[in-house]
């Protein structure tokens, strides 16, 4: 059951060929007027960790629980393995869930409870002791195997919540907020144990989460929703470096944003003039007729102190650090450029606090690299 | 740590007097050896005895216990699914009406209810033929309509705190909706169904009012004729008999508590 992990020139999600494990094809719920869940197509690749990431009401839980058969869509199919699933009951599905309260049986031992599934099949009783010996063992919990749920500590229950929805070795699983009810400490040490977790076991997992951190760490693609649609499907680090909207630019991470137009196309290079009264100079993927207007996205982190101003340097502008947000590691700058605008940098703190350079209403000058900006659709 | 607060005390234990206090002197005066029920004059088992040939009251205890038993056994599943209706179904139609109707016998008072069914009874004897005559069977239909009620509004609540995603757990993990009632809902709502059958096996035991109008000749119910007897001088072999069923109560409480105590541990 131990997955060897193959290497592969193309991820699934990049091959043409790749067939998709779920195939999710204009799925819509609606509860009365409100579209939860609004005409999405998604395919999720086998052993792919895959996350739902959206903030409350974007209809992400919905399209969890469409998954698990705790909700049947509007329109739309579901296919697993390329089986029609859309209209099969909870119970006859190849899949499990892990539930956020973790909806473990109060009345049942922590045994019985990942034996609940087992019986459920009809397995016989050796077997089913073979396997909840091993999902004892995979989650280090054999001690626990006679207590109550209301007898141990949350972070258990969590433990106990997963070796019950993997008893059955779905074909998916499905975690809603797996992490949200542990402490901060303990989810970071959480974080990376379901990841392992789910390289070894090689089942596909998929997530919901409100927490970008927490999506960014452990998935291999991220989608990112919104009011009931998908805005952007990728990689953490595509995400995150290449957002293609605005609302997941600002969604993930901190972000500057220039409004602007396209003035100049050379080569793979475009030149934006900014409202806020520069040019930016960046690299543009695709080509945008001159005149455009484009929304331009750089991350704070991109930007750093310019130690020699040129006024006819690339990317180079004079500003005035308003305010400065010292979080330990880094500093946070805000820095006023040109009418009212405010950019956002961010710098490690590799000198004690004391010897830093910068202060308020101190002129300085920044500069970032044309790889650095981003053109948003809106 | 432990420091006593002895106007507490005091408060807490003139609320077990007026509780018990009651109730103890009534055991107390089943020993009484005068038949003067307010005159201690020694210890005896003299009425225990005269009540063990008191077929009257015996019988009368007797069907008291079965029409309880029977009105808290059918009461308990009418309610039950009364309350899976309104906590698990939404807005079906009519759920308001059914809300009204199911709780209205809680305030309904009693002479009205017994009053209706009466006639119903009566009328439903001239057309159809059934019930034929009034005893056991009238006793515990009117007892049922009124103990649905309350065993509803016991188990609704019940089902209301219970963690819905319990149940879908089930699912998900293969139990089909029978199964999932069966192995998860039932267990996780027994406390409410268990005082939802004790509540009603004591409402129909205590109920005079009702069981007056719907009761037929030869079927009379232990508050009847207690009732009836406090009028003629209250003999003490009533006290004896209350002390045996307060005996009762307390042994199947205990049991019930130490059984539900363990079940908790394990």
């Amino acid at each position: 059951m131990a997955a060897t992990p193959e290497r592969r020139l193309l991820e699934p999600w990049q091959d043409p060929k790749a067939a998709p494990y779920v195939r999710i094809e204009r799925l819509t719920k609606q509860f009365g007027d409100v579209y939860a869940v609004d005409d999405i197509n998604l395919n999720i690749f086998k052993g792919e960790f895959f996350s739902l990431l959206g903030s409350s009401g974007c209809g992400k839980s919905t399209l969890l629980r469409l998954l698990a058969g705790l909700e049947y869509p509007t329109a739309g199919k579901i296919y697993i393995d390329g089986v029609d699933v859309t209209r099969v009951p909870p119970y006859s599905r190849p899949v499990n869930m892990m539930f956020q309260s973790y909806a473990l049986f109060p009345h049942m031992s922590v045994e019985q409870n990942i034996e609940f599934g087992l019986k459920q099949d009809r397995l016989p009783r050796k077997e089913r002791t073979e396997r909840i010996a091993e999902m004892l063992d995979l989650l280090k919990i054999t001690d626990l195997r006679k207590r109550r749920p209301n007898q141990i500590s949350g972070g258990q229950r969590q433990r106990v919540a997963l070796a019950r929805s993997l008893a059955k070795h779905p074909k998916l699983l499905l975690l809603d907020e797996p992490l949200g009810a542990l402490d901060k400490r303990l989810r970071e040490n959480t974080q990376f144990e379901l990841v392992n977790l789910q390289e070894r076991l090689g089942t596909t997992f998929v997530t919901v989460t409100h927490d970008q951190e927490e999506a960014m760490t452990m998935s291999t693609r991220i989608a990112v929703m919104e009011a009931g649609q998908i805005m952007q499907v990728d990689t953490p680090t595509a995400i995150y470096e290449f957002p293609t909207c605005r609302f997941v630019a600002e969604f993930i991470g901190s972000v500057n944003l220039f409004e602007g137009k396209v003035m100049a196309s050379e080569g793979n290079e475009i030149l934006v003039e900014a409202a806020a009264g520069f040019t930016i100079r960046m690299r543009s993927y695709q080509p945008h007729p001159l005149g455009t207007p484009v929304t331009v996205a750089i991350r704070p982190e991109k930007m750093r102190l310019c130690p020699a101003y040129d006024p006819n340097g690339v990317n180079q502008i004079k500003g005035i650090v308003e305010d400065i947000a010292y979080l330990g590691d880094v500093s946070i700058y805000r820095i006023r450029v040109g009418e009212g605008k405010l950019v956002e940098m961010t710098l490690t703190n590799i000198q004690p606090r004391t010897e830093q350079a910068l202060t308020w209403e101190q002129e300085v000058a920044i500069e970032w690299s044309p790889t650095s900006g981003v053109v948003l659709s809106e | 740590m432990k420091r006593r607060s002895w106007p507490l005390l005091g408060i807490l234990a003139f609320g077990y007097a007026f509780l018990y206090v009651p109730i103890l002197l009534l055991i107390l005066y089943s020993f009484n050896e005068s038949r003067l029920v307010t005159v201690w004059s020694g210890f005896s088992f003299k009425w225990y005895g005269e009540l063990m040939h008191n077929h009257q009251l015996l019988d009368a205890a007797w069907l008291s216990v079965r029409v309880a038993a029977t009105n808290a056994s059918v009461a308990i599943v009418l309610g039950t699914l009364a309350a899976n209706a309104l906590v698990r179904h939404g807005r079906f139609r009519g759920r308001s009406g059914f809300e009204l109707l199911l709780t209205a016998p809680l305030v309904m008072p009693d002479v009205i209810i017994g009053l209706s069914l009466l006639l119903l009874f009566v009328a439903m004897q001239h057309t159809i033929g059934w019930p034929d005559g009034r005893g056991f069977t009238t006793i515990t239909i009117a007892h049922i309509t009124f103990s649905t009620a309350y065993v509803a509004v016991v188990v609704r609540s019940r089902l209301a705190q219970m963690d819905r995603s319990l149940e879908e757990a089930a699912m998900d993990l293969g139990a089909r909706p029978l199964g999932v009632y069966t192995r998860i809902t039932l267990p996780l709502i027994a406390p409410a169904l268990f005082s939802g059958w004790l509540l009603a096996f004591t409402l129909s035991l205590d109920d005079l009012v009702i069981a007056s109008f719907v009761s037929g000749p030869g079927s009379t119910t232990l508050p009847m004729v207690v009732y009836s007897s406090v009028r003629m001088g209250v003999s003490p072999q009533i006290n004896a008999l209350a002390t045996l069923i307060v005996a009762v109560v307390t042994l199947a409480v205990l049991i019930a508590g130490i059984s539900l105590r363990r079940d908790s541990k394990r």
